[in-house]
């Protein structure tokens, strides 16, 4: 909540910088009428004039011109091309407010044309993710390049930024596709490593997200119940025994030891304390399965978790 | 932006605020299968499958009774009362069908109900039912085989006595797994 009120509080801030800015914009006849058809949403006239603008001997030195040429680019990206990965509006959006940025007025510009880079930075971000969504395990290339489209236009737009917690969300949703594929196809090790190495790779990179140790207590949990389903009449009893003796080492050695360390981490959250909940139930640690369902009636009694997601 | 009314420049900060921010990426579900019952009602069908009961005990259905499991008794019945046990078929009972079924062959008691153990125990004395308990000491108090969990695991322990009396011969496999 913190990141988002200051981040609505710095682009605000940009946004009272952007208008002076504009009304300063005299003597461009070319650029200023791109700019109102653009406001008029007549983006091909105004495509036009941008255009032109940026050709014009009087014009095209001004970090304007190229800020509203980007600008208007912008705009039909954001009209016709959003969730288009290959827009070549959003590139030249980009490649122009980039030629902004080299004019030697631009520091008259900077802010607002920072905050479009910003944006355009921010929509190959929601791409990444989107993308990160529908990738394979042989494929997981083009969402890296999108969202290293972000990372090298967030640099320019705030360079002093603090990349971890987009890698981590990143790292997230990949883990979660191929925990969802996994799922799916539950015999696929490979699916199942690519996600819980996911999560290892955020633990990297900051030890204390309950997410990442969550993830990966859930997916070796899952592991164990997989293993555990296969039980069944025409299974020899020896291996009935090898079977979940294994699984349960898996859920006493690897899940819980994880979800404990979520738990470290967030003991009020609902679905840390419903998991190490199912973990010790799985392990007929019956005193600790009373404890936690008390908890969990205790977070529901408080509000603090709803009671239809997490019933004890 | 370029002369954009107040209206439009707060539309358009929205909107960069709600696709600048990371995304709340879903937490990953746990299954709600028990486990331990899925543990405990295999290792029922083993002991069905891997005892041997007198020879009149052979006729009519093989009666699996479970008191106080709820998962178990669902369980036995979705998934192992189609597998016959040697030529009979399986009938999975619970625990108020208990006291209308003379032959009972496995009941299974959960310690939600081991106050009742001496009720059962005495029930079924004379007869060939094989009682399978859940909590420590449950073989003093009349139980033939009782699960112990061991570093998360489930095993069991067995009175062979308390088996042969009740004429229920304990099989290889059953002898070779329980904790002695």
């Amino acid at each position: 909540m913190g990141y988002t009120m200051k981040t609505i509080a710095y682009i605000a801030l940009c946004m009272l910088n952007l208008i002076p800015a504009v009304l300063h914009a005299q003597g461009m006849p070319i650029t200023n009428e791109a700019a109102r058809l653009c406001q008029q949403k007549m983006y091909t006239e105004a495509l036009s004039k941008a255009d032109e603008a940026i050709s014009s001997k009087e014009e095209r030195n001004d970090s304007y011109t190229w800020y509203v040429n980007g600008f208007v680019h912008k705009e039909i990206y954001k009209e016709r091309e959003v969730g288009i990965r290959q827009s070549q509006h959003r590139v030249k959006a980009e490649a122009s407010f980039m030629q902004a940025l080299k004019q030697s007025n631009t520091a008259k510009y900077d802010s607002m044309i920072k905050l479009a880079l910003k944006y355009l930075a921010s929509t190959y971000y929601n791409d990444a993710l989107q993308c990160s969504q529908t990738i394979t395990a042989k494929n997981e290339k083009e969402a890296h390049i999108l969202f290293d489209d972000f990372k090298r236009l967030m640099l320019v737009a705030e360079p002093s930024i603090d990349f971890k917690i987009y890698e981590k969300e990143f790292a997230k949703s990949i883990g979660q596709r191929y925990f969802s594929l996994w799922q799916i196809e539950t015999e696929n090790i490979e699916l199942r490593e690519l996600a819980a190495s996911q999560y290892e790779s955020i633990l990297l990179v900051d030890s204390s997200d309950s997410d990442a140790y969550y993830n990966l207590a859930v997916i070796y949990y899952n592991q164990a119940v997989f293993m555990y389903r296969k039980l069944g009449p025409d299974m020899d009893m020896f291996d009935s025994i090898t079977l979940q003796e294994d699984a349960s080492k898996l859920i006493r050695t690897r899940a819980l030891p994880y979800m404990e360390r979520a738990y470290e981490l967030a003991p009020e959250k609902g679905e840390v304390v419903r998991g190490i909940m199912m973990m010790h139930r799985a392990l007929d640690h019956e005193k600790d399965v009373e404890y936690f369902k008390k908890e969990i009636e205790r977070l529901i009694n408080e509000g603090k978790i709803k009671s239809d997601q997490h019933k004890p | 932006m370029l002369k954009q009314s107040p209206i439009g420049i707060v539309a358009f900060v929205l909107l960069v605020v709600m696709v600048a921010m990371p995304r709340l990426v879903m937490a990953q579900s746990i299954p709600d299968d028990n486990t331990v019952a899925m543990i405990r009602a295999n290792y029922l069908y083993q002991f069905a499958n891997n005892n041997d009961w007198p020879s009149e005990w052979k006729k009519g259905r093989f009666v699996v009774g479970v008191v106080g499991n709820p998962d178990v008794l669902e369980i036995m019945a979705s998934k192992y009362a189609t597998k016959p046990i040697g030529s009979q078929s399986m009938n999975v009972i619970g625990a108020n069908e208990l006291q209308t079924t003379p032959q009972v062959h496995v009941v299974f008691i959960d310690r939600s109900r081991k106050s009742e153990i001496a009720k059962y125990v005495k029930e079924y004395k004379g007869k060939s039912t094989l009682i399978v308990t859940n909590w420590e000491g449950a073989l003093a108090q009349g139980a033939h085989i009782n699960f112990l969990s061991i570093e998360g695991s489930i095993r069991f322990e067995l009175s062979k006595t308390a088996m042969t009396e009740a004429l229920i011969t304990p099989g290889v496999k059953i002898l070779q797994w329980a904790i002695q």
